[in-house]
């Protein structure tokens, strides 16, 4: 009975067992791996980058950027005008496009997007939260001239407004979907793009499907299937066994297999992406800049971007990411590795041995490895003399606690951001007026007057040229104040089968698959 | 019996209760909020001040816990802040891969360790004795995570004999056999600790049993051993087994949250740990309520079947 | 647990009765996890001392070598720090970790076991209530909550492991306290004044602590196990300092392309929880005073049998339904072996009565067990003799071939039917199950036929009782089950071991006037074992007195009661009362013959 039982066992086992080797995805469907699961499919809802590797392939906005760049181009809008004083937007709307829904695209519906956002009367207002609506904070009114035309009222002059139109928070859901779903609208999206939605299984997986209407050109794929699988291991064991398409964020240790399997192709791509420690200027050592500026020398940069990171980030020299190419200060070095330099400064600042607190995140958007990372630099800091001790917090908690300041609780913390204009960065961090007090996200307390300035004008400026001269006079001040570490840039990675054509990562990270093809 | 079934319900009614308490007052220390979480890298204290408004939170505890009592005895239980769906939807969906997975895993401890249990109690020294201890004692002392992972690099990626990780494949799948390869790596790495106490246990109780007079009565009577064994003495080892079957399904249930975050098994267990992080208090509080009443429940049938078993605990 | 056999075995454990610490380095498997939990708590301990690299030195430029690099013998993680320092460090803490966790938890689990326990009632209620929400809980979700709410930390990971375990102890604590509060002892020192305290303290907690050390032995693995998980999830050590579960979790990211450095903490982990746990498995097998009398041993179908003597039977065994020859039987036991049965020979002749006598103890029941290879094996051995029924040697059967005599041509009737009869069957599938042991009889005619039985040995209301389950029957309607039982297959002959010892005496005078009776409708042979000459003189056609393992004398029962030649069959005549002997019976109990070499036990 017992080998009867065994052998029941074994042929099970067997049965299911055997066909796995067949796994292999079928043509014209793309499976993605993503690292987490969407929290929704409403673009004004999230502020997660694996949430916009979806929804760009989804809807589109009104302008989107160049292809390999940041710079916006027309999309939903064929073409605008600026008034003079740079307040007035018109934008003149692309004829013909409907809604996955079949609803038409018209300036009504533009207007009924940003109204959602940021009117609180709006009747749709409730179907939020929206995170990022302080992006178009500045728009007074929204107005559809014609059915065409739509005009955009901002209080003030405010450079990043088309770039920040080419974001997520800036894409165009059908009005009609809202309506009928309400609060699920995220869980059954519309919009204008590539791909329809089909179907999500929670925790499974996201279906888009072929755009047969689309207005830029029907795309080769059938198909984007959209697997969320937060381990990095299990991530990488399916695409090894034939499983998804394309990966995303790829482990840096394991890029290297990878890049030595010809059934894989490797993309790297640099964005406007930055790592760096927050200082708290407040009290503590870290008052003092010369204590930050050791703090900088002291950290070994190259070795956690060529060896912790594998080479998947650069060193990072300002707050401005080298991805901007029109805002960066090319002159700018980034602080070198120098112990003797850091102790001799340590020394002259009288630091006297006080321990350091220094928060730590386990993950999160933009972290890349913050636990090793960490460790490096706690590991470089005491190198030098300074005591520093690590405290580590799961990414949701450890905002709760950075976010409204570090005052009295740490010296520093680690934070990453990825922005989409080389203005939202400094703005939200490095202004007087950005204080965790006053809605910013300067934690670390850095006031700077001159900073102010260069910053407000940058921001109402509409020539690209004096706003780039701003940024990088803004650059110099902030990296000799060091009110931060500049730790790293880094550069977003992806493999896909070898099958997998006119595959390319954005520097602005977004995964755009209009294009691909996987015959 | 059904009297003590009903009794038994009914006492699981404060439990369940006290623990939804609980989870309130837990979720009320941890600190940070859903607000953080929804906001995401944005969240500027007066952003998180607002939505923390909208959603309700800023009213005082006992309000909130009873504005959801209330809605739970008309069957709602409120949406989860993160997900923005009903929390029925997302802990019901998820429950029920959970139980798939946890289901097979009891089905799998039970049979695998009585019949280790049993094999090396009545071979007792033997080779075939030693071999299933050495076994079982690897069981109990091997992280399951650990084994996962083993698993994973050994089944799944060197020989590719299962896939790593999910339920179903995202393709062509979707029927049982897709389920069942889907489901046994996980499934035998969540059954391993528990089939190891479950063995011990057995291993134990058979041999007291085994020493019991009416086993020698039940020699004396000229029976064959393999009725003497398999009946009589396993009956009545049962009784003691039983129940430990029943707290293992506890066991099985909190392992599941390593298992399923290993695996990617869409189930419950890695639902509250990422529930927990993102204080999304109303979803913790369904599944937390979910995977109570499932190991209520499974002690509540361990108890009746050791009170069919044995008669003397009826009176 | 009070069993013929144990009753019977032979005592003389004070002698040489090895130390706890002796019967530990005894079990093989607990040394073995003992040196190796030793020789890892010894190297964490000494880890100061060692000549290891410091653990937190980072060197990013030698990350992730390969092991046996030289200098790094395990090789380095992926911050370039040596992996064997790390490993001895995170030993170290989480070894702290674990042991502090599980004292933690016993302390205070402890505490809120004895105290449910002791006051019983609504207290108990309520606390039981709350240990079920916990337990209910899914426990690493609880664990990870408290972390949630004190923040990241060893410390507040150690706390949080503590109370996840708290259930586990309470519950054990609880049970056994429960029991202990009812007992004469708490009640005597109750009326003796001592206070709730005292009591708890002294009387109650001395009898649970070895529960408790047996529950902390056989948990601290799993803390260790647990410790591990949370660090794995990120909520124990905080960087740099290592642990095992960290050094796993932080390493898990790089499964893949470096798996040693995920591979040797988790074994590290793994050989430190197996050896816990077989030390836990031996400290329990140690303390447990059920495993401690003779580990817990499956006694074999037939009773080992290692002959040093085979005697030929005499030669009338013609005439004889049984013939013992030269019997021995002895158990082994760590001090050697213990003879209980030296050389009995006796011979049973067809529907005779015979009456084997004498004291607990005096190697009776071991000899009618080892009729039919019933002695529990191990420790019981049959080093001599033989035994003949039916003119075949009983010693030379195979095991199946010695089923079959198995009361279908030889049926026992046990003392003390409580635990000789199974409690989770009804009587009448037990009489049925013997009715069918022999013979291919259909269910309902077996069951038919055990109701018949139990008519002929008269249970009232036979139709009904049958399907009654032993513990719902008076000890006398046991006893005629077991009879029943015996009667089922028309044996031969019937061992009756000390059939009335446990009952009344008027139900007594009712069972042996029965077995009298059917002997003599059947024609049955009896070997009645028992210690009262009262009822050899009322059944038995002769007697063997026995005496240490061995027949003192034997006769006709009357020869035999009428003139007893050996002191000790005096002795035990003179223990049958007789109305009006007054003081003069305490005298002839009295006269005790010194007992040789051994220390008695009742």
């Amino acid at each position: 009975m017992k080998k009867l039982l065994f052998a029941a066992l074994a042929a099970t086992a067997l049965s299911i067992a055997s066909p796995v080797t067949a796994q292999q995805t079928p043509p014209n469907v793309l499976v993605v791996g993503q690292i987490a699961e969407p929290k929704s499919l409403d673009p004004h809802a999230v502020t997660a980058v694996n949430d916009f590797r979806i929804l760009v392939n989804l809807y589109d906005g009104l302008t989107r950027y160049k292809d390999g760049t940041l710079e916006v181009e027309p999309s939903l809008a064929e073409s605008w005008t600026i008034s003079e004083d740079g307040k007035t937007y018109t934008f003149k709307l692309r004829e013909g496009v409907t809604f996955h829904d079949g609803s038409r695209f018209n300036a009504e519906a533009v207007k009924f997007n940003f109204d959602r956002m940021l009117d609180e009367n709006h009747p749709f207002h409730d179907t939020g939260p929206f995170p990022l609506a302080f992006f178009f904070s500045s728009v007074e009114e929204v107005t559809a001239v014609d059915s065409l035309t739509v005009e955009f009222r901002l209080a003030e002059p405010y450079a990043p407004f088309l770039s920040n139109l080419a974001y997520p928070t800036g894409l165009i859901v059908s009005p009609a979907a809202i309506e009928e779903h309400g609060q699920d609208f995220g869980r059954h999206p519309s919009g204008t793009g590539a791909y329809k939605f089909e179907e999500w299984q929670s925790n499974s997986r996201v279906v888009v499907s072929r755009n047969e209407d689309y207005w830029d050109g029907v795309p080769p794929l059938q198909a984007v299937i959209y697997r969320p699988i937060t381990d990095a291991n299990t991530r990488i064991a399916e695409m090894l066994s034939g499983g998804l398409d394309v990966m995303v964020e790829v482990p840096p240790d394991s890029l290297q297999q990878f890049r030595d399997d010809g059934a894989f192709s490797v993309y790297e791509q640099a964005g406007p992406h930055v790592w760096f420690l927050i200082l708290n200027m407040k009290e503590g050592p870290f008052a003092d800049r010369k204590i930050r500026q050791a703090a900088n020398y002291a950290v070994n940069k190259e070795a956690i971007v060529d060896n912790v990171l594998q080479g998947t980030a650069e060193v990072a020299a300002g707050p401005t990411p080298p991805a901007f190419a029109w805002a960066y200060n090319e002159e700018l070095e980034p602080y070198p590795y120098d112990p003797d330099k850091a102790k001799a400064l340590l020394a002259e600042a009288g630091y006297d041995g006080e321990t350091l607190t220094f928060y730590v995140t386990e993950g999160g958007s933009g972290m890349l490895d913050p636990i090793t990372m960490g460790t490096a630099i706690q590991a470089d800091l005491e190198a030098v003399g300074m005591k520093v001790e690590i405290e580590t917090y799961e990414w949701n908690t450890f905002l709760g606690e950075v976010n409204p300041g570090l005052e009295g609780k740490a010296d520093m913390a680690e934070m990453a951001w990825m922005t989409n204009d080389p203005d939202t960065l400094p703005f939200l961090t490095l202004r007087s007026h950005a204080f965790p007090s006053e809605g910013g996200f300067n934690s670390g307390y850095y006031s700077n007057e001159r900073v102010d300035e260069l910053l407000d004008e940058a921001r109402a400026a509409t020539d690209q040229a004096r706003r780039a001269e701003l940024y990088k006079d803004m650059q110099e001040i902030v990296q000799e104040d060091a009110p931060w570490v500049f730790v790293a840039n880094w550069k977003q990675n992806a493999v896909t089968g070898a099958n997998v054509q006119n595959f390319a990562l954005q520097p602005s990270f977004f995964l755009m698959l209009q294009d691909v093809a996987k015959p | 019996m059904s009297t003590y079934i009903a009794k038994r319900l009914l006492a699981a009614i404060p439990v369940l209760f006290g623990l939804s308490i609980i989870v309130f007052l837990i979720m009320a220390m941890i600190p940070g909020d859903p607000a953080t979480a929804i906001l995401g890298s944005y969240a500027t204290p007066e952003n998180v001040e607002k939505l923390n408004r909208d959603l309700g939170l800023d009213k005082p505890l006992p309000q909130q816990y009873l504005i959801w009592l209330g809605n739970l005895l008309q069957g709602d239980f409120g949406r989860s802040f993160t997900l923005n769906r009903p929390v029925l939807d997302e802990v019901l969906e998820r429950f029920s891969a959970t139980l798939i997975l946890a289901g097979t895993s009891l089905v799998l401890c039970t049979v695998f360790g009585l019949l280790a249990g049993i094999v090396s109690a009545v071979r007792q020294f033997g080779w075939t004795d030693r071999i299933v201890t050495f076994f079982v004692l690897i069981g109990i002392s091997i992280p399951s995570f650990f084994l996962g992972l083993l698993l994973i690099l050994l089944f799944a990626v060197r020989f590719k004999l299962f896939p790593a990780s999910g339920m179903y494949a995202i393709y062509g799948g979707g029927d049982l056999p897709d389920l069942l390869r889907h489901l046994f790596l996980p499934a035998v790495a969540l059954a391993v600790i528990a089939t190891g106490v479950i063995a011990r246990l057995t291993r134990t109780a058979m041999l007291e049993v085994l020493r019991q007079d009416y086993i020698r009565t039940a020699r004396a009577k000229g029976l064959s051993e393999r009725k003497v064994i398999y009946m009589h003495a396993l009956k009545a080892a049962m009784v003691s087994v039983v129940p430990v079957i029943g707290l293992q399904a506890g066991f099985v249930l909190g392992g599941a949250v390593y298992i399923e975050t290993v695996f990617q098994w869409p189930g419950i267990g890695a639902m509250l740990v990422k529930a927990i992080s993102t204080r999304d208090l109303l979803l913790v509080q369904g599944g937390v309520l979910f995977v109570a009443a499932a190991y209520v429940f499974v002690n509540l049938i361990a108890d009746v079947v050791q009170s069919i078993l044995d008669p003397r605990l009826k009176s | 647990m009070t069993t013929a056999v144990d009753t019977d075995r032979p005592a003389d454990k004070h002698a040489r009765r090895p130390s706890a610490w002796q019967l530990l380095m005894n079990n093989r498997l607990a040394a073995v996890g003992f040196y190796v939990i030793f020789v890892i708590v010894f190297v964490a301990l000494l880890a100061p001392l060692l000549p290891l690299q410091d653990p937190n030195a980072t060197s990013p430029a030698d990350r992730l070598l390969p092991v046996f690099t030289d200098g790094h013998v395990l090789g380095t993680d992926q911050l370039g720090r040596d992996v064997l320092s790390r490993l001895v460090w995170g030993t170290r803490v989480s070894l702290l970790v674990g042991i502090s966790a599980s004292l933690l938890a016993a302390l205070f689990g402890s505490l809120i076991g004895l105290v449910a326990g002791y006051w019983g009632g609504r207290a108990d209620n309520l606390i039981m209530r709350g240990i079920d929400m916990l337990m209910a809980f899914p426990y690493i979700l609880l664990a990870l909550a408290i972390v949630a709410v004190l923040g990241p930390g060893l410390l507040n990971a150690l706390y949080a492991i503590a109370v996840v375990n708290i259930p586990f102890f309470a519950r054990n604590v609880r049970g056994v306290t429960l029991g202990l509060s009812r007992r004469e002892f708490v009640d005597a020192a109750r009326l003796s004044g001592k206070g709730h305290v005292s009591i708890l303290l002294t009387e109650i907690l001395p009898n649970v602590m070895p529960i408790i050390v047996i529950t902390a032995s056989t948990t601290v693995g799993w803390m260790i196990l647990e410790t591990a998980g949370l660090s794995f999830l990120g909520l124990g050590a905080q960087p740099p300092q290592a642990d095992l579960g960290s050094m796993l979790g932080q390493g898990r990211s790089l499964l893949f392309t470096s798996p040693m450095i995920s591979i040797i903490p988790g074994i590290t982990v793994f050989m430190i929880v197996m050896s816990i746990n077989l030390l836990g498995d031996g400290v329990r097998d140690t303390l447990d005073p059920r495993l401690r009398a003779g580990a817990l041993n499956r006694p074999m179908p037939v009773t080992k049998i290692n002959r040093r003597t085979t005697p030929e039977p005499p030669g009338d065994t013609g005439a004889a339904a049984l013939s013992v020859t030269g019997l021995e039987t002895s158990f082994e036991s760590t001090a050697g072996p213990q003879p209980a049965v030296k050389g009995v020979s006796f011979s049973l002749r067809k529907g005779e009565c015979l009456g084997l006598v004498g004291e607990s103890g005096s190697g009776k029941s071991v000899t009618a067990l080892s009729l039919l290879g019933l002695v529990a094996s191990p420790p019981g051995v049959i080093t001599g003799g033989t035994v003949t029924i039916e003119g075949r040697d009983m010693f030379t059967l195979s095991e199946s071939e010695i089923s079959a005599f198995r009361g279908s041509k030889v049926s026992y009737v046990f003392q003390d039917p409580l635990t000789t009869l199974h409690p989770l069957y009804t009587i009448g599938e037990q009489v049925a199950e013997a009715v069918r042991a022999h013979r291919p009889v259909g269910r309902s005619d077996a069951w038919s036929k055990a109701v018949e039985l139990l008519k002929i040995v008269r249970i009232p209301e036979a139709e009904k009782r049958a399907n009654a389950y032993p513990h719902e029957l008076s000890g006398g309607q046991r006893q005629r089950v077991g009879i029943a039982m015996a009667l089922a297959d028309d044996p031969d002959i019937i061992i009756a071991d000390e059939p009335t010892t446990a009952l009344d005496v008027t139900v007594q005078a009712e069972i042996l006037r029965l077995l009298q009776v059917l002997r003599q409708e059947r024609g049955l042979a009896l070997l009645f074992i028992t210690h009262d000459f009262g009822v050899v003189a009322e059944i038995c056609d002769r007697v063997a007195v026995m005496r240490f393992g061995e027949i003192v004398e034997a006769g006709n029962t009357a020869e035999v009661l009428g003139n007893p030649q050996h002191p000790y069959t005096r002795r035990l005549i003179a223990c049958v009362p007789r109305p009006g002997q007054g003081r003069a019976f305490l005298d002839g109990v009295r006269e005790l013959p010194p007992e040789t070499g051994r220390t008695g036990r009742t």
